[in-house]
């Protein structure tokens, strides 16, 4: 019934690209120029196929390759290279000022990522791949939230959404061992793809009418 | 066979209106398929009943008598609405408010709505019925900034922004809801995830990770049904989008969403017991139907009186699924008819009268039963029925919700819920006495023709919200009560 527990260099493997997902997440956090953050993405995308990878490869799950393939096509190549070419078409370059400063954003962030972990404590004995990816997942999803709130640039609130993403798709795989079954992960793929085409169109369609990309400006609507 | 046929019909008849040109065509081409949708929900409604439940494609798409529910009252509004809109957009390009690009726009994006949230209902894996929702929002974010002002891209960016987050909640409560069942099924990944097979074994689940995934569904299909605090995108979308979209998603795609949250709240009460899911649901019913009544007692925009009003009623069938017990699940599935029954015909005497005056806001109009006779009458019927006034419908099941909450001893919530249905009562009486019977400004067209579509779609529904009050037809009534039974616990 249970699945054997990952052996040790897969279960490290895994850790480390846990890690690494974080930690492009924390750089997002207090990356101000835009380009750089849609890299940033690109980059844990990748890690997030990484740890797809090896999961595919040690328990010789090939649905989960085709994970490993969406991803790469998806979140690492078409999605970055989307976003990309918006920015340089718009030509903006910089995020404007957060709501809360770079230092303390990291503190913020810091703050999450503890409790992440706490939250995620409960579980950890029960998690099939070991080494706190739950707690990364649950961190990846708080801090996505808090940049949605803290930034102001309509892009880099998309960024920090596809962010969230990662986030529950780390929690699939590092949950479920063999993911979860492939017509669903299709379809999150397809919706994403989706949701990120029509938010450019909307971004673009923002700053035709107001002149600018900053959502703190809509705010007409109240009451 | 005929669920596919559900699911196909309206997306191959959006795919042909991208194919044609006129404007005629597009118009014929969606009344064609929500009719035809509409005889094969019937249909569906009637096989359920005689033989129960039917699956397709190797039990990929699943219909029991809730699904059935839920599929035919899509079908109805989304039939109402087709009729509505060819007088609505008609009146539209008159005025030179639209272009026919934003009118293909309407034509290929409704039908392909409807047919990616009737796979809400009839889809068994819990992830794909997530990535139905998300689906459903995604094609109706392009409805919502139709008319292409800056406000419409407000409401739009605020539904698609707000609604993601919520949903991407979702998929992590689902993701933890099969996690908390993989060890009951094993390696089965296939038909893991179906809701057929997780509603017989959940009583094995693993408790701690139900709990955490019962709240973050909860949630997640909340942000769709506008449940307080997270109901913020509502009023914008409501009121900005065209009035036959509005009415889609307010009669039409609230269902699902609470169709999600049914469908879990099955999962998590066989798995915790009733206590803790039951008191999160009465929670967050509770404080939707007491946020949103003072803002209906002083809004000053009808459009944006109807999106709290459907966050008041999305509040009344959470709470009436949380106060639990045969009596709550009753109520909720009685709810869902009459509000999915009532909620268009508000809609369209609104999108009548925004039409006729130019106007969304109380303040400039008076009298609307002199200039528009049906309209204005029919729009305080329809108020008076939305809001629970006796004979109307929505009191049977409003006084059930209340019956419930006593049933199960929670006399605070049945007093909060009860002054909360009050207020909003007097604050739709106030607003629409004023609004029809007032004495017109000096000046005003003495009498207007009202449009033959338009008409024709609000006396269908007016038909159906007096008859309903009287007379609930026996399948309507047993399709009611297997559903009942189905949220109430399979067993």
């Amino acid at each position: 019934m249970h699945p054997a527990p990952t052996s040790e260099i897969p279960a490290q493997l895994i850790a480390l690209f846990a890690a690494l997902m974080l930690v492009a997440q924390l750089l997002l956090a207090v990356q101000r120029m835009l380009l750089t953050s849609i890299r940033l993405f690109a980059i844990q995308s990748l890690f997030l196929a990484g740890i797809a990878a090896v999961v595919a490869y040690s328990h010789n799950a090939f649905h989960v390759y085709v994970v490993v393939a969406l991803t790469l096509i998806g979140k690492v190549a078409f999605l970055p290279w989307l976003l990309d070419r918006q920015v340089r078409r718009m030509k903006i370059i910089q995020e404007i000022e957060p709501l809360v400063n770079f230092p303390t954003s990291m503190l913020i962030c810091g703050g999450l990522t503890l409790l992440g972990y706490l939250v995620a404590r409960p579980f950890t004995s029960l998690e099939r791949l070991g080494n706190n990816t739950l707690a990364v997942a649950i961190t990846l999803v708080l801090t996505g939230f808090f940049l949605m709130i803290n930034r102001r640039k309509a892009i880099t609130q998309v960024l920090a959404l596809l962010t969230v993403e990662n986030g529950v798709m780390l929690a699939a795989v590092a949950l479920t061992t063999y993911g979860m079954p492939l017509v669903v992960e299709l379809g999150i793929f397809f919706d994403v793809l989706v949701a990120v085409m029509i938010l450019g169109i909307l971004v673009y369609r923002i700053r035709e009418t107001f002149a600018s990309m900053d959502t703190s400006k809509l705010s007409q609507l109240k009451g | 066979m005929e669920l596919i046929a559900l699911l196909g019909l309206p997306v191959v008849a959006g795919l042909l209106c991208l194919a044609t040109d006129s404007p005629r065509a597009w118009e014929r081409l969606n009344l064609l398929a929500f009719a035809g949708l509409a005889l094969l929900a019937l249909d569906l409604g009637a096989t359920v009943l005689a033989n129960g439940p039917v699956t397709a494609l190797g039990g990929f798409l699943r219909a029991d008598a809730l699904s059935a529910l839920v599929v035919g009252l899509t079908a109805f509004v989304a039939l109402v609405t087709a009729i509505y809109a060819v007088g609505y957009f008609r009146r539209d390009q008159r005025d030179r408010r639209i272009a026919v690009p934003q009118l293909r726009r309407y034509y290929v994006l409704t039908p392909l709505f409807v047919g990616v949230m009737l796979l809400v209902p009839l889809a068994d894996n819990l992830g794909v019925m997530w990535v139905a929702t998300e689906g459903a929002t995604l094609a109706s974010v392009l409805l919502v900034t139709f008319y292409n002002q800056k406000t419409s891209f407000e409401a739009g960016w605020k539904y698609i922004i707000i609604g993601s987050v919520g949903i991407s909640l979702a998929l992590f409560g689902t993701v933890l809801t099969y996690y908390s069942a993989v060890g009951v099924l094993g390696p089965d990944t296939a038909h893991g995830m179906n809701w057929s097979v997780l509603a017989v074994i959940a009583d094995k689940f693993d408790s701690r990770a139900m709990r955490l995934a019962f709240v973050l569904v909860l949630l997640g299909y909340g942000t769709k049904a506008g449940l307080v605090p997270m109901h913020t995108w509502k009023p914008d979308a409501y009121a900005e989008a065209p009035v036959p979209t509005a009415a889609l998603l307010g009669a039409g795609f609230i269902n699902c969403a609470l169709y999600g949250i049914a469908r879990f709240d099955v999962l998590a009460e066989k798995c915790l017991g009733h206590d803790f899911p039951g008191k999160l649901l009465a929670g967050f019913g509770l404080a939707s139907i007491l946020v949103a009544a003072p803002f209906i007692l002083a809004q000053r925009n009808f459009r944006r009186l109807l999106a709290y009003s459907s966050i008041d009623h999305a509040g009344i069938m959470v709470a009436a699924l949380g106060f639990g017990g045969k009596l709550g699940a009753l109520g909720a599935m009685l709810h869902m008819l009459f509000h999915a029954a009532t909620k268009p015909l508000l809609f369209f005497c609104a999108g009548n009268v925004q039409q006729h005056y130019g106007t969304p806001f109380f303040l400039k109009i008076r009298g609307v039963i002199r200039t528009l006779p049906w309209t204005g009458g029919l729009f305080l019927l329809a108020a008076l029925a939305v809001t629970g006034t006796p004979p109307f419908s929505l009191f049977q099941s409003e006084f059930t919700v209340l019956s419930a909450a006593l049933v199960a001893h929670q006399g605070w919530s049945a007093f909060l819920f009860l002054a909360g249905v009050v207020t909003i009562f007097a604050g739709f009486l106030v607003h629409m006495t004023r609004l029809n019977l007032g004495t017109p400004e000096a000046g005003a067209p003495a009498r207007a023709a009202e449009c033959p579509w338009k008409l024709t779609a609000i006396l269908l529904v007016a038909a159906a919200v007096i008859l309903l009050g009287f007379w609930l037809p026996g399948p309507l009534y047993q399709l009611i009560q297997q559903s009942a039974r189905i949220i109430g616990g399979v067993s």
